[in-house]
């Protein structure tokens, strides 16, 4: 496939991410890719050791990705949603298997410019086997009219021994209408890691994201992490569960949260539970603005207190 | 004078406490000026006064810079002016970069790498191996505010407040901030050092000594630490500490006839 062939609106969608699409197109790099142009599968490559396949359906795609035992790579598997339309619906099912001894990461990308009543939907299912290493990143854009809703509902399992990191970053352009919900089994010595950022920028934008954690098996960890901000109307919703069900698992979930402009209104939910004796979990959340002294560190160096709001919320919301 | 303070008068929030008491003194261009003084004195107060901070508003004086009366300027347009602080307990924000935050108060941004480069090896941080590091807390405190150091200097301020960048450093770190200081003395830059520690104060040129929170002296730097160790009751340390390049600052006999308080 050229890059021509992948709409141009797409493949520069993510500079402000300092994300080139071309980078991951079929021809570049050696990682494997799987491609969609709204419904339409527009590129497909395999690697070694990893199986990809896709089969279109009304209104989107069923994707399988299959890592297969024992298998390492260092380049990333590259997954790009995009619909270069204001319209429609996408509706993705993928389903990510990733066998027993497996180091990988996936980066998606779900990028919809020009999104004006259009509606992006996923059904995910994640089995990571045993003694894995795996990174599951998604990027989000959709446009600047938040014109999008989008809707991804994953469940993730992660056998014993794993590592598994999941990152999901919505900071640029206006998100629209956002309902997320993530379901993750931690297993007998697991490490979980969850990274949330997001950005609501007008009062169209309504971002709800419920990340949830389930210390399953003896000895799994967990962090979740969820930073996100709110402004010119915008609000957002974090909503970080984490239940410790297994001996001696340990889990923490932290909200923090800034919101700027009358109007905008950022809410936070860490919920916590624990059903056994031996188990810890914890959480943290602060909401509102950046406490005054990083301000005054920040203009002490000649700027003004929105050039150094804005500087601290890029930090924060860095990947 | 660079900066003069005039009948300088600061209040706790709640008006119920003076911290700083009518205090008034000068900062020689060109100088390292150190403002010493026992632990609530004042001093770091002070600091954060003549910086412009919101919470630290004066009560009643004046501020100057330059000639100019800076009382009501923000701290934003101190900062422009050339004034800036090194904090003494500098932030750590997850996600911001070394080189971006030193990046920020540097006003010409051509060869930016190059100056941030610079600026971290004056500090003696490795360039390569802190570049990209974030000033979060995977960072040491002596790393974190010789950052801070750094991000101050690359500035090229007027007048950098140094506030006591000492603090909760160990021996061998403290010797190489004194090495720091030396370098700082060469860029011709005005420096406010702020301190409770006679090795570090001792390579200012003058000094201003607060005393709960009232100003006794502004002299020579070893004369002020003179009255200070004499106010403190500390003869023999006097006698012991106060050199400045390798050679004792008083005689035994003249610091003896200080104590008794014979008038020289």
């Amino acid at each position: 496939m050229t890059d021509s062939v992948y709409p141009e609106e797409i493949l520069q969608s993510l500079e402000d991410y300092n994300i080139d699409i071309r980078d991951f197109l079929p021809g570049h790099g050696n990682g494997a890719k799987l491609l969609l142009d709204f419904n339409k599968i527009s590129g497909i490559e395999q690697v070694e050791g990893i199986v990809l396949k896709g089969r279109e359906i009304k209104n989107g795609i069923v994707a399988d990705v299959i890592i297969k035992e024992g298998t390492h790579h260092e380049e990333p598997i590259h997954l790009c949603f995009g619909v270069n339309k204001e319209s429609g619906i996408q509706e993705i099912f993928p389903r990510i298997i990733a066998e027993d001894n497996t180091d990988v990461k996936i980066q998606a990308h779900c990028s919809f410019p020009k999104a004006n009543g259009l509606i992006h939907k996923m059904y995910g299912h994640f089995y990571i086997g045993k003694n894995c290493n795996f990174i599951y990143s998604e990027t989000h854009y959709h446009g600047e009219n938040s014109g999008a809703l989008v809707a991804p509902v994953a469940y993730m399992y992660v056998g014993e021994n794993s590592t598994f990191e999941n990152n999901f970053n919505l900071t640029k352009g206006t998100p629209g209408i956002v309902k997320i919900m993530i379901d993750i089994y931690a297993m007998r010595n697991s490490t979980i890691r969850s990274n949330i950022r997001a950005f609501g920028k007008s009062n169209k934008d309504s971002i709800r994201i419920r990340d949830s954690i389930f210390l399953e098996g003896e000895n799994a960890k967990s962090l979740i992490k969820m930073k996100a901000a709110a402004r010119g109307g915008g609000e957002v919703l974090m909503y970080g569960i984490t239940e410790g069900n297994a001996p001696h698992c340990n889990g923490h979930v932290e909200c923090n949260e800034i919101v700027l402009g009358k109007g905008s209104i950022c809410r936070a939910r860490p919920f916590i539970r624990a059903t056994d004796p031996t188990s810890s979990v914890s959480h943290e959340a602060s909401l509102g603005r950046f406490p005054q002294k990083w301000l005054d560190e920040l203009q002490a160096k000649g700027l003004t207190e929105q050039e150094a709001t804005d500087i601290l919320i890029e930090a924060m919301l860095r990947e | 004078m660079l900066l003069e303070l005039e009948n300088v008068t600061i209040q706790t929030f709640d008006q119920q406490r003076i911290i700083v008491n009518n205090v008034s003194f000068g900062v020689k261009e060109g100088s390292i000026h150190s403002i010493i003084g026992p632990n609530g004195s004042g001093k770091s107060t002070l600091a954060y006064a003549i910086m412009g901070l919101s919470n630290y508003k004066l009560t009643s004086g004046k501020i100057k810079f330059e000639g100019q009366d800076i009382t009501n300027k923000t701290i934003t347009e101190r900062a422009q002016l050339g004034i800036t602080l090194a904090w003494q307990e500098p932030a750590r924000i997850e996600g911001l970069s070394v080189a971006k935050y030193i990046s920020l108060g540097i006003k010409e941004k051509s060869k930016i790498r190059e100056k941030i480069k610079n600026v971290l090896k004056m500090v003696n941080l490795e360039p390569e191996k802190y570049y990209n590091r974030c000033i979060d807390d995977s960072l040491s405190g002596g790393e974190r505010k010789r950052i801070e150091l750094a991000a101050a200097i690359a500035m090229q301020p007027r007048l950098i407040i140094l506030d006591e960048p000492d603090s909760g450093l160990d021996v061998i770190i403290t010797e190489d901030f004194w090495n720091i200081f030396n370098k700082i003395k060469d860029l011709t830059m005005t420096v406010c050092l702020i301190t409770h520690r006679e090795d570090i104060g001792m390579v200012a040129d003058y000094g201003t000594l607060l005393w709960r929170g009232e100003h006794l002296i502004t002299d020579e730097f070893p004369k002020v630490m003179l009255q200070y160790c004499k106010k403190a009751g500390l003869k023999e340390f006097c006698k012991r500490a106060l050199f400045k390049n390798g050679v004792k600052c008083f005689d035994d006999d003249y610091i003896d006839k200080i104590f008794e308080g014979v008038d020289l």
